[in-house]
């Protein structure tokens, strides 16, 4: 079967001027996983582009029944839940962020029903899925915008913003300096000015009209009666806009999203919000909700501020890049947890460092001019690292144990490397590199139909750096994060646990504690102490809260001296790491 | 008083083997217990004793307080703090013990005064809620107890008369709301000679805090292992963190300024101070002899000023060791002034160059220091200037003198860097002290000073460049 490219799937329109909405009836229902309100906080999770994993029809782009197919796969690395970006149609103008369809799938990604049997088969496996929903806004070139410009009166005329002149508002911020003037755009068809915090083809809908909320919680309801496991709402913070404000975090949006949890509880327990939220921590923690309760909104946010502060914690040798965001961030309520990452498909976000340091992480990272990009750095964590592999190991164990989620970006597992001179976002988003063979196994199309080339150079070519041979040694990253993410899931401390950072008298050590639970015989409690200097390091650390506890360092098993009243001495060797499981005085397993 | 005389015959022995002792190798003649105040009556019965120990060289007696508990069985946590039996009961240095240390803790909560001893909470204290503290790593001359990862308490072991600088100018620094040192919360007050004496002070615990000096040598190892960068361009680079820490340091004066007032101070009389040091250091260290008269003329240069100098209380004993980066900052620790110079000299208001100076020192040190550990040949003299680790070294602390000078005059709007001869003055008496120091305790450092001695009359260098 051939489907057109490209191409917008009609949609009916009533002689009322109302879109006929597909419903979630019409397709099949994906089986669930069993109810558990804290999966998502035990989880790693893996960011999987579908059109970068595996073309099943030889078009040169990935698609949904390819993911289906690299299932066992992504089951052996060990991931709990897939997150992909955007799959909807859309005319593709920014990445799928503009959608044209909520309920269609992007054609040459597949259908509806290639997704309920993606969802299908990663829940027998016992993986789960989540996707991007963008609430914000949607393509210029939906009918729902093209209702609203046609006719003012209809139906939709009030489903995006309008305004006669571009004047309102005037305190929100323009985030795409890049490439937009303005937040307001004049519509000839209209005769009017239309709002958009993104790109001008992206206008955002009006928050204020109850049926456009309605309309978007029955968005929700489609995708989650097919089975999805949650969703992470791309760009929350600017639904609303509220004129003497930035329009940004308003109490109104906060609301909505309360609303969008309450159907989700009462509806569909178990399955996630994860708020798309660039502020800092202090701001971001709104998004959770109502500590009282435990939290009413987002049950994860993305902690976006560590995530530069890791690498300039690494690169100035000492850790109070990382100490200072994790004192300044607050504590979260209980049903909830951050969600952290080294990289993912946006450029490594510079917004969240101050412009000092913004400076000094261009320098740093990103020596050629290309490699920047809005507010940003487009490379991928190995080229990022210089391919070095104890500083892959490094982030990686720091990702694993820092207080979060972890949330890998497809391809890191084998140190992929990234094509700086491809557009906007793509250096950082081609083909997954399955084999040494043509097209490196993502696809049996002729090479120059690939959407994006492979990944050719001598470094990090596929045929240097592929699943394939990685899978066949041993020895190889791909098989070291395997293990790594084996041992976060034995141990609940990593998930669930509280964080403690212990100071010591090394500013280039950062040694922290995870410990969940209260009773000696059942708790966890692993110490992980990292050095982020690339020379030898010693460290004491006042462990006399743990006294008489024993040290099993964790990959492999080796009972360290017991704990005493002096402090207690490690060494560390460049960018070396420990992880560390604490027997309490006691317990230990003495023959 | 009988357990006091049981106690004695133990004291020499045990003093003798106390780090914060101070009189080390010095044929002690007596400890006479000058007063002992009984604090509890129940066990572990707790005694405030102040000793005075008296020498066979026959040199001014050293007083030393004693926070003595007393149990019938020490415990084995215990053991290694053991004076002695005495009166039937073991004897020990109580600040391990945890029930005396809790006692402590809500002595001060509750303001009590008992006898000569007095529990000062300041007002609005908040301390660490109630429980035993922990020692942390002795010091020269006190003990630190921490509570509840919020409370440090401080005990002064060697006793002088009067109120201690430390806890005078953090209770001045606490009454304008400072930000850059570890807030007080109260102290221990007693009386020595008849005059009040400052035992104990109890602050903010700063957790998850590393010095200046540890975090300085990361930053010039960090350095010395490249090969072709240069000092800003090197991930490790201090700069930034030396600039915060010169707008801390003028955050502080400006605050003491405040709080304790300014005066002014004749140039003449400071440099004649300067000028006697330097008299009896040239007689300590007869290495400096040959720089003798280029370094008068440093000071004369500050004697003929037109201008008296501003001068206020300083902290007098700045260096990257008392500066605390913390996640929230930098701090500045233990305002008790130069230790070996006269209580009523540290209390003189001083020219806050002095604290500048003293920083400059200390970036100097901090590269040569690491210069030194990393080659011990550096400063051989047929290798002057040869050696690349050197020439890092030399960059290392000259960018980062600047940038403390930068961060200083941002915040202070005065550049020390246009004080030139009193800041050459002052870096200069610095580091003759620092020769002699060197000389009688570190000989194979005494270049490091020296090194700079020979550069700062050397005539053509600048204020902010002299390493």
């Amino acid at each position: 079967m051939s489907r057109p490219l490209h191409t917008q799937v009609e949609q009916a329109v009533t002689a009322d001027g109302r879109v006929v909405e597909t419903s979630s009836d019409d397709y099949g229902h994906a089986r669930t996983l069993g109810v558990d309100h804290d999966w998502f906080k035990r989880a790693v999770f893996y960011e999987v582009l579908v059109r970068a994993f595996a073309d099943s029809n030889r078009d040169g782009t990935g698609d949904l029944r390819g993911l289906t197919e690299k299932l066992d796969y992504i089951k052996w690395l060990g991931v709990d839940c897939l997150w992909l970006p955007p799959f909807y149609d859309s005319p593709l103008r920014d990445g799928g962020y503009d959608i044209r369809d909520f309920r269609t799938v992007l054609p040459e990604f597949g259908t509806v029903d290639d997704f309920v049997v993606l969802l299908d088969e990663a829940h027998k496996r016992g993986i789960r899925v989540i996707t991007d929903l963008v609430m914000n806004h949607t393509s210029d070139s939906h009918v729902w915008f093209e209702e609203s410009r046609r006719n003012p009166d209809g139906p939709y005329g009030d489903f995006y913003v309008w305004s006669d002149d571009d004047t309102r508002y005037s305190d929100a911020r323009i985030i795409f300096v890049d490439t937009e003037q303005s937040n307001w755009t004049y519509d000839p068809v209209r005769g009017q000015f239309f709002w958009h915090r993104f790109f001008s083809h992206q206008p955002d809908l009006n928050y204020d009209n109850p049926a456009v909320t309605d309309a978007m919680i029955d968005v929700l309801r489609f995708w989650l009666d097919i089975g999805i496991d949650g969703f992470r709402l791309d760009a929350v913070p600017y639904l609303f806009e509220r004129e003497g404000t930035n329009c940004e975090n308003l109490p109104e949006t906060h609301a909505f999203l309360k609303r969008c949890r309450k159907v989700m509880e009462d509806e569909y327990p178990g399955r996630v919000l994860l708020a798309e939220a660039n502020q800092w921590p202090a701001d971001v923690v709104e998004y959770y909700g109502d500590p009282e309760v435990g939290g009413d909104e987002c049950q994860m946010a993305f902690h976006f501020p560590l995530m530069p502060r890791i690498f300039m914690a690494v690169r100035r040798e000492n850790r109070f890049p990382i100490s200072e965001i994790l004192a300044q961030t607050p504590p979260i309520p209980s049903g909830c947890q951050w969600g952290i990452f080294l990289r993912n498909h946006d450029e490594l976000t510079l917004e969240m460092v101050s412009d000092e340091e913004r400076d000094y992480m261009y320098t740093e990272y990103a020596k050629d001019p290309r490699m920047k990009a809005n507010i940003g750095i487009r490379r991928r964590l190995a080229p990022l690292l210089d391919n070095d592999r104890n500083q892959l190991e490094l982030f990686t164990a720091l990702l694993l144990s820092l207080p979060g989620s972890p949330v890998l970006y497809y391809g890191d597992e084998i140190g992929m490397g990234d094509n700086i001179w491809a557009g906007d976002r793509d250096g950082v988003r081609s083909p997954m590199q399955w084999t040494p063979d043509r097209n490196a196994g993502f696809s049996a199309s002729d090479p120059g139909r690939l959407y994006l080339p492979i990944i050719m150079d001598a470094l990090y070519g596929y045929q240097a750096v592929n699943v394939e041979a990685q899978l066949n040694s041993t020895t190889s990253l791909l098989h070291w994060n395997r293990r790594m993410i084996e041992i976060r899931k034995r141990h609940h401390a990593f998930g669930l646990g509280e964080y403690r950072e212990l100071g010591g008298t090394n500013p280039t050590v950062l040694a922290y504690m995870r410990t969940h639970g209260d009773d000696p015989a059942t708790s966890d409690t692993v110490l992980c102490v990292n050095n982020m200097s690339r020379f030898p390091q010693p460290v004491e650390l006042d462990l006399s809260a743990w006294q008489g506890g024993v040290p099993h360092e964790l990959t492999g098993g080796v009972q360290f001296p017991a704990i005493g009243e002096l402090p207690y001495l490690l060494t560390l060797p460049g960018h070396g790491f420990y992880w560390f499981a604490i027997t309490p005085a006691g317990l230990d397993q003495k023959p | 008083m009988s357990f006091v005389e049981e106690l004695v015959p133990h004291l020499p022995e045990w003093l003798g083997r106390q780090r914060w002792f101070g009189a080390k190798g010095r044929e002690v003649s007596a400890v006479d217990v000058m007063s002992a105040t009984s604090l509890t009556d129940t066990e572990p019965l707790l005694d405030l004793l102040v000793l005075a120990v008296s020498f066979a060289d026959g040199g001014p007696a050293q007083h030393y307080q004693l926070l003595l508990g007393r149990r019938q069985e020490a415990p084995g946590e215990l053991e290694h703090v053991t004076i002695g039996r005495v009166d039937g009961l073991c004897a020990y240095d109580a600040l391990w013990d945890h029930t005396a240390s809790a006692w402590l803790l809500e002595a001060v909560r509750a303001g009590r005064t008992i006898g000569p001893v007095r529990f000062v909470p300041e007002a609005g204290a908040t301390l660490a809620p109630p429980g035993f503290g922990r020692v942390m790593g002795a010091e020269q001359s006190n003990t630190s107890v921490v509570f509840g990862e919020r409370t440090i308490m401080k005990l002064f072991r060697r006793l002088n008369p009067g109120v201690n600088p430390d806890l005078e100018l953090h209770r001045a620094l606490r009454s304008v709301g400072s930000n850059e040192v570890a807030a007080l919360q109260g102290a221990v007050e007693g009386a020595l000679g008849g005059e009040p004496t400052t035992l104990a002070m109890l602050q903010d615990f700063a957790g998850n805090s590393a010095d200046g000096w540890a975090m300085a040598l990361a930053s010039v190892r960090d350095l010395f292992a490249e090969a072709d960068l240069r000092a800003d361009e090197v991930g490790g680079d201090f700069a930034g963190e030396a600039a915060r820490i010169g707008e801390t340091v003028a955050v502080v004066h400006a605050e003491l300024a405040a709080a304790l007032g300014t005066v002014e101070r004749d140039p003449a009389e400071l440099a004649a101070a300067c000028s006697a040091r330097l008299d009896a250091a040239a007689r300590d260290a007869p290495i400096l002899l040959p720089y003798v008269d280029a370094v008068r003329a440093a000071y004369d240069a500050v004697a003929g000023l037109p201008e008296p100098i501003l001068a206020h209380r300083v902290h007098g004993d700045l260096h990257l060791g008392q500066l605390l980066r913390t996640t929230h900052g930098w701090l500045i620790l233990d305002f008790e002034g130069e230790p070996s110079a006269p209580l009523r000299e540290r209390s003189r208001p001083d020219s806050p160059m002095r604290d500048i100076a003293a920083m400059l020192r200390s970036f100097d040190y901090a590269a040569f220091f690491q210069l030194l550990s990393s080659d011990p040949g550096a400063f051989a003299d047929d290798r002057t200037g040869s050696s690349p680790l050197r020439w890092h070294a030399k960059e290392w602390a000259a960018r980062n003198r600047d940038a403390f000078c930068d961060g200083y005059a941002a915040r202070a709007g005065l550049d020390p860097r246009r004080h030139r001869p009193v800041l050459r003055a002052f870096e200069l008496d610095k580091a003759v002290y620092e020769v002699v120091y060197e000389t009688r305790s570190r000989p194979g450092w005494v270049p490091i000073p020296l090194s700079s001695i020979k550069q700062l009359t050397a005539g053509a260098t600048s204020g902010s460049a002299a390493g």
